[in-house]
C-alpha cells in the first residue's frame, strides 16, 4: 500500500450478468403484496388480493417461511431413495454409460430426446432420469447393423449420429457425446455375441419407390379458417401420392393409391388457371382438391395407377 | 425484399432462446444450491444427490447444444441478455446518465 494513492472510492464492477442480477433478487428476495378493487361507478365489483415472495430457499428459511414444506420434501426424498442407474437383469453388465439420445419418430411428435445412454453386455437402452422412462431399447441381438452418419443440425453444424438397423428391418437413429467410441463398443458387443452373421449393411431409402410422376401442384389445403390453396411439389409412386410445400418439413397429404375412388376434374378457377381443379375422392368419403398446370395429364396418371391398384378409374369418369 | 421465414430458422431462434433461458435458470439453480451447502442445512448424502443431479443437468445441457448444433448461438444470446441488464443496472445507478441521456 502505498501512501499517494487517493482515498477508495466506490467503484462497480462494470460487468454485471443477468445471472448476478438473479442471484442479488434470490438471495435478498422479493415480496409483493397487492390489494386491488375493480369498481365502476364506485360499485365495487372485482377484489384482488394478491401474495407472493420469491427468494432462494435459504432466504425463505431464515424468513422462517415454507419451512416445514421443506423439511416434508426431503424427508419425502429420503424415503424413497430415487433408483437412478439402470435396472440390470441377473449376471447383466454395463459396458458403457454416457449422455445422449434417441430420435423419435414414431406418432406425432418427431425430435430428439435426450437421456443417458446404456450400453450393457445385453441390452442398448436410452434412459430418462426425471422424469423415468426407457426411452428406448433394444436387446444386442437385435442389432443387425451400426454406422455413423453426419447430420446437419437445426443450428446449421453437422454432428455424427449413430443409426442403429434392426432385426425386424427398422432403423433408429441416436446421438451420444461420443459416437465413435460408442459405435466400436457395440459392434465389439454385437460381434462377441452368437447368432447369424451380421449383414451390416443399410437399405438405402431412394430405392424403395421411384416416382412415377413429379411435378408442381396446387393442394387445397383445408384449415382452420376455411380451406386455402398452396403451391408444393406433387409426387406420386407406385403405392401413394404425395404433396408437400417446400416450407414444411413434412408432406400435407399423403394419400395411398388403395385409398382413392374417384378422380374427376372440376371446371373452377384456381391458382393454375380456370379448369385446373382436379378433384380426388377418398374411400373415407372426403373429396381432396388439387390444381395442377397440366390436370389432364395428372387425372390420367391418377386413373392409370388408380385402376392398377384397385377398382378405380370407372367411378373417376364422372364429370362435374 | 421477401421477408422468408422458413421452418428451419425459426426452429433455431426458438431453441436457442428456449435453452438460454434454461440456462438462466440453471445458473440461478446452481448458486443457490451452493447456498444451501454452506447452510450447513442438509446432510452430506442430500448434499451429494444435489450436486449429482446438478452435474448431470449440465451434462443433458451440454448435449442438448451439441445435438442440435447451437451452442454458440446460445452462447451469443447469453452474452447479449448480460449485457442488456448491465446496461440497464447501469443506467439505474448512475443517475449521471440520466443527464446524459436527457441531454443528448
Amino acid at each position: 500500500m502505498t501512501a499517494d494513492l487517493s482515498p477508495m472510492r466506490p467503484t462497480r464492477d462494470p460487468r454485471v450478468t443477468l445471472d448476478d442480477l438473479l442471484e442479488v433478487v434470490l438471495n435478498k428476495g422479493a415480496v409483493l403484496h397487492l390489494d386491488l378493487i375493480v369498481a365502476v361507478a364506485d360499485i365495487p365489483l372485482i377484489g384482488v388480493s394478491l401474495r407472493a415472495a420469491i427468494a432462494g430457499m435459504e432466504t425463505m428459511l431464515e424468513y422462517g417461511m415454507m419451512r416445514h414444506w421443506d423439511e416434508d420434501t426431503r424427508a419425502w426424498a429420503e424415503r424413497s431413495t430415487a433408483r437412478r442407474a439402470l435396472d440390470l437383469e441377473e449376471d447383466e453388465n454395463i459396458v458403457c454409460r454416457m449422455s445422449g439420445g434417441h430420435l423419435l419418430t414414431e406418432g406425432l411428435y418427431h425430435g430428439w430426446r435426450p437421456g443417458t445412454v446404456y450400453l450393457t453386455d445385453r441390452r442398448l437402452v436410452v434412459l430418462r432420469d426425471e422424469p423415468r422412462e426407457i426411452l428406448w431399447e433394444t436387446g444386442l441381438d437385435a442389432v443387425t447393423a451400426v454406422r455413423l452418419e453426419p447430420e446437419e443440425t437445426v443450428g446449421g453444424e453437422e454432428r455424427l449420429r449413430l443409426d442403429v438397423a434392426l432385426a425386424d428391418g427398422g432403423q433408429e437413429r441416436l446421438s451420444a457425446r461420443e459416437p465413435e467410441e460408442l459405435r466400436a463398443l457395440l459392434t465389439e458387443a454385437c460381434a462377441g455375441r452368437p447368432g447369424p452373421a451380421l449383414p451390416f449393411a443399410f437399405r438405402s431409402p431412394a430405392e424403395e419407390d421411384p416416382p412415377l410422376a413429379e411435378g408442381h401442384l396446387w393442394y387445397h389445403e383445408p384449415r382452420r379458417g376455411g380451406p386455402l390453396w398452396r403451391g408444393g411439389q406433387g409426387r406420386l409412386t407406385g403405392d401413394r401420392l404425395v404433396w408437400k410445400s417446400p416450407v414444411d418439413s413434412r408432406p400435407a397429404l399423403v394419400l395411398p393409391l388403395t385409398d382413392i375412388t374417384a378422380v374427376r376434374r372440376i371446371p373452377e378457377y384456381s391458382p393454375a388457371g380456370e379448369g385446373g381443379v382436379i378433384a380426388v375422392r377418398t374411400a373415407a368419403g372426403d373429396e381432396v382438391r388439387l390444381a395442377a398446370d397440366d390436370p389432364a395429364a395428372w387425372t390420367e396418371r391418377l386413373r392409370a395407377t388408380g385402376s392398377a391398384t384397385g377398382p378405380v378409374a370407372a367411378a373417376g369418369r364422372v364429370t362435374g | 425484399m421477401p421477408l422468408t421465414v422458413d421452418e428451419k430458422s425459426l426452429k433455431h431462434g426458438v431453441l436457442s432462446l428456449v435453452v438460454t433461458l434454461v440456462e438462466v435458470i440453471q445458473e440461478a439453480l446452481d448458486r443457490q444450491a451452493l447456498r444451501r451447502m454452506n447452510g450447513h442445512d442438509l446432510t452430506p448424502q442430500e448434499a451429494e444427490r444435489l450436486a449429482d443431479a446438478l452435474l448431470e443437468l449440465d451434462e443433458a445441457m451440454e448435449q442438448i447444444k451439441e445435438d442440435h448444433g447451437i451452442v454458440s448461438s446460445v452462447a451469443d444470446l447469453h452474452r447479449g441478455l448480460d449485457e442488456v441488464v448491465d446496461d440497464v443496472v447501469d443506467k439505474l445507478i448512475n443517475p449521471r446518465r440520466w443527464a446524459e441521456e436527457a441531454g443528448g
